[in-house]
C-alpha cells in the first residue's frame, strides 16, 4: 500500500501546487480589461461646468479617464490627492478626464468644493452609456491611455503613487 | 354504407395526420425584437449588482445596457453580435453563462483519471509477492517412495 501513496502526487499534489503558484502570484485588483490595447472609445458630453467636451480633443496627449462619484466614499476620497498631485506634477504632458458614474451634478460640486477641484473636466453621464462602453463595474476605476489614444491600462480601486509609477511609463509619461 | 363511413374516416385521419406533419416540419416564426432582447438581457449580468441578470435588474447600468440591446438589435446586429459587444467592453464575465476553456479538456482529464484509478486498483489487488514453496513433508515423501517402488 506505501507505493500507491505516491499516486495521490499526481492525482491530488500536482493540481493543487498548480492552483497555488498560479494563483498565489496574481495581483487580486489586476483585472484584465478588453479594452486594453485597443482605442478608446469616443467619450463626448457635457462636463460638470455645462461645457461641451470629448475626449477626441485630446489625442495626442497621455490622459488617465478616472470615473468616479461623490458617494464612492472612502476609495474615491482617498484617490482624489493622488489624481491631484499627479495633474499637478505632470502639467503640460498629462490629460485627466472625470467620469461621473451614476452621481448628481450637485453632489460631484460639493464634493469637489470639499476635497479641491484640480481643473480638470468631469463629464457628465446621465443615462450610464459612456460606463458601459468602457466597462464600469464600480468607482473608482481609471484607464490609462497614450498618446494615441489606445488605452494602455485600467487600475481598480483607488489609484495609489505604487499605481502611478507602475503605471505611467505605459503611457509615455516618465514618473 | 358502413363502408362508406370508414372511407371518410380514414380520409379525415389521414388529412389530421397531413396537418400535423406541416406543422411540425413549418419553421417557427422568427422572434421578434423585444423577445430577442429580453433574451439577451436574461443572458448578462448586472455589472452593478450581485447575482441578478440585466433583464431582472433596475439599476442604472442595467437599464443602460438594456437601451443599448435594443439600440444594437434595431440597428441589425444579431443576438450573438449584441453578446459579443458587451464581452468587448466588460469581458467574459459579463456572460451569466460564459463559455468554459476547460471543457475540451474534460474528457482527456476524465480518461487519464480513469487509467490512475484502475492502475491504483489492479495494483491493489496484485499479491505482494510469491508464496514460499512448501518444504517437502511426509505426504510428498511417501509419494515419492510409492513411485520408487513402482519403478523396481
Amino acid at each position: 500500500m506505501n507505493r500507491l501513496r505516491w499516486l495521490l502526487v499526481p492525482v491530488v499534489v500536482v493540481p493543487v501546487a498548480w492552483l497555488l503558484f498560479t494563483g498565489l502570484g496574481r495581483d487580486p485588483r489586476d483585472i484584465p480589461s478588453p479594452l486594453v490595447g485597443r482605442p478608446l472609445p469616443v467619450l463626448a458630453g457635457t462636463t460638470l461646468t455645462g461645457e461641451q467636451f470629448s475626449t477626441v480633443d485630446l489625442v495626442g496627449t497621455p490622459m488617465l479617464i478616472n470615473a468616479w462619484a461623490s458617494w464612492c466614499i472612502p476609495a474615491c476620497v482617498i484617490e482624489h490627492p493622488v489624481l491631484m498631485d499627479a495633474a499637478r506634477r505632470h502639467a503640460g504632458e498629462l490629460a485627466l478626464v472625470g467620469l461621473m458614474y451614476q452621481d448628481t451634478v450637485s453632489g460631484a460640486r460639493a464634493f469637489l468644493a470639499r476635497y479641491g477641484d484640480g481643473g480638470w473636466p468631469h463629464l457628465l453621464d446621465p443615462d450610464g452609456r459612456m460606463a458601459v462602453e468602457l466597462g464600469i463595474t464600480g468607482p473608482p476605476e481609471t484607464f490609462f491611455v497614450d498618446a494615441a489614444g489606445i488605452v494602455r491600462a485600467k487600475n481598480i480601486g483607488p489609484l495609489t503613487e505604487a499605481d502611478l509609477d507602475r503605471l505611467l511609463p505605459l503611457i509615455g509619461v516618465a514618473r | 354504407m358502413r363502408r362508406q363511413l370508414l372511407l371518410v374516416a380514414g380520409a379525415a385521419l389521414l388529412a389530421l395526420a397531413g396537418l400535423g406533419v406541416v406543422a411540425t416540419l413549418r419553421p417557427a416564426p422568427a422572434p421578434g425584437i423585444d423577445q430577442v432582447a429580453a433574451q439577451v438581457a436574461a443572458e448578462l449580468r448586472c455589472p452593478d449588482c450581485q447575482g441578478l441578470s440585466v433583464a431582472e435588474s433596475r439599476t442604472a447600468a442595467a437599464t443602460a445596457i438594456r437601451a443599448e440591446i435594443a439600440e444594437l438589435l434595431a440597428d441589425g446586429a444579431s443576438a450573438e453580435a449584441v453578446r459579443q459587444h458587451f464581452v468587448d467592453r466588460y469581458g467574459a464575465w459579463i456572460l451569466l453563462d460564459p463559455p468554459n476553456p476547460w471543457a475540451a479538456w474534460i474528457p482527456a482529464l476524465v480518461i487519464a483519471l480513469g487509467l490512475l484509478i484502475a492502475g491504483w486498483w489492479v495494483l491493489a489487488r496484485r499479491p505482494r509477492s510469491s508464496p514460499a514453496p512448501r518444504p517437502a513433508g511426509a505426504a510428498d515423501a511417501a509419494v515419492r517412495r510409492e513411485l520408487e517402488e513402482l519403478d523396481a
